[in-house]
């Protein structure tokens, strides 16, 4: 009886260090979870923001000959009439959304920049851009993201992933989408805006 | 396919696309020659290094620009000369129907079938439906033209078939990209350049005319052309689609046998068949049978 009692004791403590192990696990994940905060608002795009487009299948970037940067891989954009990306609303096309030369009129985002020639706008359509922050990391979605060149538009959306500093309010985000169909069919455009966000 | 390529099928569009290709061409082969001259001198091998060294973009372009001329040409001029071939096959019922002409019929010749044997009082009604159903389908291609048109859609799909890949269509967006950095050199670099040298923009554009019709027609070349890379990119998996099909000329065959086999069906079950059927069925009913047959 004794000895049966001598070897019951060692599991039960065993297996209550693993019920409180397993709690304490549940517990730092609820902390975790409850840490993250949606950031409705302004995403400033400033100086240092770009794009980039590169080529199907990978490993070549297109040159933008009319980029203002050094590398003409890089598309600098600065932020439009509102400043920069709104979340928690969309911020969509004017109507008509180009001029007749194909010039993009979408400049809420950004200022309609020249690419090869033409200007391409920036608006959200559909869905709304949700982005969360969780200590210094930034996730969501930008699913509504819409680049308008030559009057055609192309979906840029997807998920996003960046950092942020909560004293200073910096940001940087990023994220690439693949263009399924019309002439950039295949091509992956990659997106990387910086600034300051504002509630 | 046939939808997609409709805006841009027309002579006129695509002589349009011709008439851009050699505007470029003569832009380019103006700035290598006569632009690179003024601005560097002669002789013409020191000339073209300086010129090479000072417009690296226009020099590589100019370089890309020797396969991509005669690459483009080429395409569009296989188009144009399927235009014809394009047309015939436009005129054809859409291809979204086609499927239609077959399981429409084949429906109908089960359901006459269907209610002749199961209520043979109708057996003669469903034969003539029968017959009017194959002659139909003997008859649908020539009301179709299909046998001149579907061997036309059948050329047209093989001078397609280098065209309508993906591998080419990469390579024309890629053409895309070089056009337009040789562009930007023009419009960034060169023209600039013979600004610098004391030119005012009017003297450039009358001296130079290929170069600077290059440059003030690219913003159209790009709203032009854009677009017809679009429809060819999107329309690969749909030539594909259809290029899996049975062979073009063979189209007509299939609506003249069904329908003669139809016919054929028809004339078997004719009148000397249907009193069988009907009397086989009233013999199995001897309360019918007026008094003193055996």
């Amino acid at each position: 009886m004794r000895q049966a009692t001598s070897r019951l004791v060692p599991r039960i403590v065993t297996l209550a260090a693993l019920a409180f192990g397993t709690a304490l696990a549940l517990v730092a994940a609820a902390t975790t979870v409850s840490a993250t905060q949606p950031l409705n608002g302004l995403f400033r795009v400033a100086t240092g923001s770009y794009f980039r487009m590169i080529y199907p299948g990978g490993g070549k970037y297109f040159k933008n000959p009319y980029s203002k940067d050094a590398n003409k891989t890089y598309t600098l954009i600065n932020g439009g009439t509102d400043g920069g990306l709104r979340t928690g609303v969309l911020q969509p096309a004017p109507a008509p959304a180009f001029d007749q030369h194909g010039n993009s009129l979408a400049g809420r985002i950004i200022q309609p920049t020249d690419f090869t020639g033409i200007n391409f706008g920036l608006a959200t359509e559909g869905i709304v851009p949700e982005i969360s922050v969780s200590g210094t990391r930034l996730s969501g979605q930008v699913k509504g993201f819409t680049a308008e060149w030559n009057k055609l538009s192309f979906s840029q959306g997807g998920q996003v992933t960046g950092s942020y500093n909560a004293k200073t309010h910096s940001y940087v985000l990023t994220w690439s989408s693949k263009i399924s169909g019309g002439p950039f069919n295949g091509f992956t455009g990659s997106w990387y805006l910086t600034g300051k966000f504002v509630s | 396919m046939i939808a997609g390529f409709r805006p841009y099928m027309t002579a006129a569009r695509l002589a349009g696309y011709q008439v851009e290709l050699r505007q470029i061409d003569a832009g380019v082969k103006e700035g290598d020659t006569t632009v690179a001259a003024a601005l560097f001198g002669t002789p013409a091998s020191a000339n073209q290094r300086r010129f090479a060294a000072r417009f690296p973009d226009f020099v590589a372009f100019e370089d890309q620009w020797s396969g991509i001329y005669p690459d483009m040409s080429g395409m569009l001029a296989t188009i144009r000369n399927n235009l014809g071939n394009y047309k015939a096959v436009a005129a054809l019922p859409n291809f979204i129907l086609f499927p239609w002409f077959f399981v429409a019929p084949g429906a109908i010749l089960l359901g006459a079938l269907g209610l002749g044997l199961s209520r043979p009082g109708w057996w003669r009604a469903c034969r003539r439906v029968l017959v009017a159903l194959g002659l139909g389908l003997v008859l649908a291609p020539a009301a179709f033209q299909m046998f001149s048109r579907a061997p036309a859609g059948g050329r047209m799909m093989t001078a397609f078939k280098t065209i309508e890949t993906r591998s080419r269509v990469e390579r024309i967006q890629g053409y895309f990209g070089d056009m337009a950095v040789g562009q930007g050199a023009v419009q960034l670099e060169l023209i600039p350049a013979l600004q610098r040298s004391g030119l005012s923009l009017g003297e450039i554009s009358s001296r130079y005319r290929g170069l600077t019709t290059f440059d003030n027609q690219w913003v159209h070349i790009l709203n032009d052309m854009t677009p017809m890379i679009g429809a060819m990119s999107d329309n690969v998996g749909n030539y594909q689609a259809v290029a899996a099909l049975p062979p073009f000329p063979l189209f007509p065959w299939f609506f003249v046998i069904p329908g003669l086999l139809v016919i054929g069906l028809a004339a078997a079950g004719g009148p000397g068949r249907a009193p069988r059927v009907l009397y086989a069925r009233s013999s199995v009913v001897p309360n019918s049978l007026p008094k003193g047959v055996k």
